[in-house]
């Protein structure tokens, strides 16, 4: 119970922490919020305007004050206001949220049935055709940029052979058919380096495994092969393979903005790139809030499940 | 083990196109309409972005807009003329707002004074100073005062920043306004959608029923999109697509020149107070080689002020004056003092290629005539930051006029207005503003003409900006797309006027 709270513990002082460092680095970076809503189309707008909108937004406040008024806005849940249309941030995550975690999903369902068998595969046949094969393509896979996976998918599928639309987004309540057909290029090119990496590790950590010594004194006992595998070989291989899991997938929380923007999916990684752009304070803070707190608490569950799996985990 | 029979892998072949068909459906009376961006915010009279301008010139109509001509029309106004020196007249038509109610004098006004008061943010605020009063005699009249004569009022009403409102719908997205469709809903980051407005002003317009606007922002995902069908039309065609696009039998491309790439110098500080080294960088330039580094050659030469060839104010005499001529900038260069060259920084951003390439051929240019420039590329919003602060000696300028008469330049070379990201810092022109302020006040065509003569031949020689090249503005669609009008120079991003007039062939 005591590593439980523990761990909560340092996981919500981890959250203070990167509000607080996210609140100075995006005021750090020059560039002034009403200034860039009120420039567009390249003409300034007149300083009174500018010092109008910056009182309307609270920047005029010294830093000290904003960052009290932020952190208290935080702690009842509040993530606060759009600086480009005053709209609440947390609306707006909750509704990017999801199409990112339904595109994180799907990847890593595609990756999963993909590189876990296939990696198996290659660490019994290890130095066969297959696991050469296999293993070439896991490197090419690995080699080319996600964002050349996703123009060559559109050229092919989209362009070419007419088999799927080029990018958008619809909601599945009002399309399903079309919220799948839109989701099908995007998923598949985040699964293709997933289920690289995913080949390898299981690849790695099987052999790994078979070596050990317990294993052997299986296979000297006449224990079933299948039964080593599926219940010695891979039940302890699974590990460090869902560490690598959970932390890729905990990485694409705010990483498939190339994705994003080549499938035109209205992700959240897409969001944060323009308030970054856009030095929209609040949404740039809520997004990163909402990542790292997801990120601190795949972790968390991350541990959790090693103690859970692993007494030892537990006893420090 | 899973596996497919062969009859499965046929009837999954069958069932993939149809799937993306079933992406791709759109009923014919649907204009399906790639955006650069979603509208950061719809506020009817903030300059927020070519995409939002596109949009509120669905929503909204002002007392004037420009025809497919560039010409001003009548809009909520049906006609409309000068009462004496200092006054303009305004009849209303039949127009209703989009919650019914008429379009009367009382919403005019209470729309330009949003626009002209003090806390406002609207774009037009500091070219409204200029309005003494606003009187509304009966429902249907509008009377405009101004502080002095003004020849340019109709052109500032003309444009989407001057829409006409219904009083206090500001809790309404966009505001109520009298345009040719309705926002009938809208997904933020994802689409627009719009329905045809049956009470609309103008007979038998709007021709389509619907206009569906989903937001590609980038550039190839929204070439691609057309390619594929999934929208009938884009903006903002990136010139390296262009061509394809053009050879493409299932597609239109309408290109035209429309914004301005040029340089805006520092003036209160740096090498560039000196006029003569302004000139000599103007000197200096093979603007070709912008038109083909940065537009893949989709771009015009540009060596004078931007005023286009089609404007009765064009002056061939003075639209070569910054010709490239190395020997001049070098000389230029010697009676400034220094004639070995100088070092110096020119700011740009690394965050659009076409800001980019162009400091980068501006750089390799100026190097050869011994000017060695330093690039300071940060992002979009930093360089706006840096702009408006004049932390910069000479920087890279994309703009458009505010529209195709040189009073449209105002912002970009009056030197006398307050220091800001669109023209140069702290580099005083006297003699532009005052050649700009009599301009405004002329009503007579040949006079007028004189005027921005001599104002063409004083920017020549002081350089309140040193322009480069126009850049190609393109709109693409299908070949059954008609009745769309990329409209050229300043007027181009008021191009979402013609979506009124769009039909399928």
């Amino acid at each position: 119970m005591l590593y439980v709270l523990k761990r909560i513990g340092v996981s919500l002082l981890l959250v203070w922490v990167v509000a607080t460092i996210v609140f100075l680095a995006i005021r750090l970076v020059p560039g002034n919020p009403a200034e860039i809503l009120l420039s567009q189309g390249g003409v300034a707008p007149p300083p009174g305007a500018v010092a109008q909108l910056r009182a309307q937004l609270g920047l005029n406040q010294p830093l000290g004050v904003q960052y009290v008024e932020d952190m208290r806005r935080l702690l009842m849940g509040n993530l606060g206001t759009s600086m480009q249309d005053q709209s609440p941030v947390a609306d707006e995550i909750l509704r990017r949220l999801p199409r990112t975690l339904e595109l994180i999903v799907a990847a890593a369902i595609l990756s999963v049935l993909v590189g876990l068998p296939s990696g198996l595969l290659a660490a019994i046949w290890r130095g066969g055709m297959f696991d050469r094969v296999a293993s070439w393509l896991a490197a090419v896979a690995l080699a080319v940029p996600v964002f050349v996976v996703g123009t060559l998918m559109i050229e092919i599928f989209a362009l070419g052979l007419h088999w799927a639309p080029a990018g958008g987004y619809v909601s599945f309540a009002r399309h399903p058919l079309r919220h799948l057909a839109l989701l099908a290029m995007p998923a598949t090119t985040i699964a293709v380096g997933l289920a690289a990496i995913l080949f390898r590790m299981t690849r790695a950590s099987v052999l790994d495994v078979s070596m050990r010594d317990y294993i052997r004194t299986a296979r000297a006992k006449g224990v079933a092969p299948r039964r080593i595998l599926a219940r010695h070989v891979l039940r302890n291989a699974l590990m460090p393979i869902v560490t690598v899991l959970a932390l890729n997938l905990g990485s694409l929380l705010g990483g498939t903005v190339l994705v994003e923007y080549v499938f035109n999916w209205p992700g959240l990684s897409g969001l944060l790139v323009s308030a970054v752009n856009a030095r929209d304070y609040p949404e740039v803070q809520g997004v990163v809030l909402v990542i790292s707190v997801l990120f601190v608490a795949l972790n968390l569950a991350v541990d959790l499940l090693y103690a859970v799996l692993d007494p030892r985990v537990r006893q420090g | 083990m899973f596996s497919l029979s062969r009859r499965e892998w046929l009837i999954g072949a069958a069932v993939l196109p149809t799937l993306a068909q079933t992406a791709r459906a759109a009923a014919p009376d649907t204009l399906r309409f790639g955006l650069s961006s979603y509208p950061p915010s719809l506020q009817p009279w903030a300059n927020t972005g070519t995409a939002a301008l596109t949009v509120k010139t669905l929503l909204h109509r002002g007392l004037l807009m420009f025809d497919t001509s560039g010409q001003v029309a009548g809009a909520l106004a049906t006609k409309w003329a000068r009462d004496g020196n200092t006054g303009w007249h305004f009849t209303l038509g039949d127009a209703v707002f989009h919650n019914g109610a008429p379009v009367t004098s009382a919403d005019v006004k209470w729309s330009l004074e949003q626009i002209m008061a003090p806390t406002s943010t609207a774009y037009l605020r500091g070219q409204f100073e200029v309005i003494a009063s606003i009187e509304t005699p009966d429902a249907k009249t509008v009377r405009i005062v101004t502080k002095q004569p003004i020849v340019t009022l109709p052109l500032m009403l003309a444009t989407p920043f001057a829409p006409i409102i219904a009083r206090d719908s500001l809790n309404a997205v966009g505001g109520i306004g009298a345009g040719p469709y309705t926002l009938t809903s809208h997904e933020q980051g994802v689409s627009l959608s719009f329905a045809a407005f049956p009470k609309f002003y103008q007979p038998g317009h709007p021709k389509l029923k619907h206009i569906h606007m989903p937001v590609y922002a980038d550039e190839n995902a929204r070439v691609a999109a057309l390619q594929s069908g999934d929208v009938d039309m884009i903006e903002y065609v990136p010139w390296q697509s262009m061509t394809s696009i053009e050879k493409n039998p299932k597609l239109h491309l309408s290109a035209v020149d429309g914004p301005y790439m040029a340089l805006a110098f520092n003036g209160g500080t740096g090498p560039f107070k000196d006029e003569r080294l302004r000139q000599a960088v103007a000197h200096a330039i093979r603007r070709q080689d912008i038109v083909a580094a940065a537009f893949y050659g989709r771009g015009t030469v540009l060596e004078g002020l931007p005023i286009t060839k089609t404007s009765p104010f064009y002056d061939p005499k003075y639209a070569h004056g910054w010709n490239y001529d190395p020997k001049l900038a070098k000389k230029l260069m010697a009676e400034a003092g220094v004639p070995n060259g100088f070092n110096c920084t020119l700011l740009s951003t690394a965050q659009y290629g076409m800001h980019l390439a162009t400091a980068q051929v501006v750089q390799q240019h100026l190097g050869e005539i011994g000017i060695k420039v330093k690039l300071d590329l940060p992002d979009w919003a930093t360089r706006v930051a840096m702009g408006n602060r004049g932390q910069y000696e000479f920087c890279v300028q994309g703009q458009t006029a505010d529209n195709n008469d040189p009073d449209g330049l105002s912002a970009y070379i009056d030197g006398t207005l307050p220091p800001d990201n669109s023209r140069s810092y702290h580099l005083p022109t006297p003699e532009i503003h005052k050649l700009l302020v009599e301009g405004r006040a002329e009503f007579d065509p040949a006079k007028r003409r004189a005027i921005y003569d001599e104002l063409q031949r004083v920017a020549i020689k002081v350089v309140p900006l040193a322009s480069l090249c126009w850049r190609e503005q393109g709109y693409a669609m299908k070949k059954n797309v008609r009745g769309f009008t990329n409209m050229p120079g300043g007027l181009n991003f008021y191009s979402g006027y013609s979506l009124e007039n769009v039909y399928f062939a």
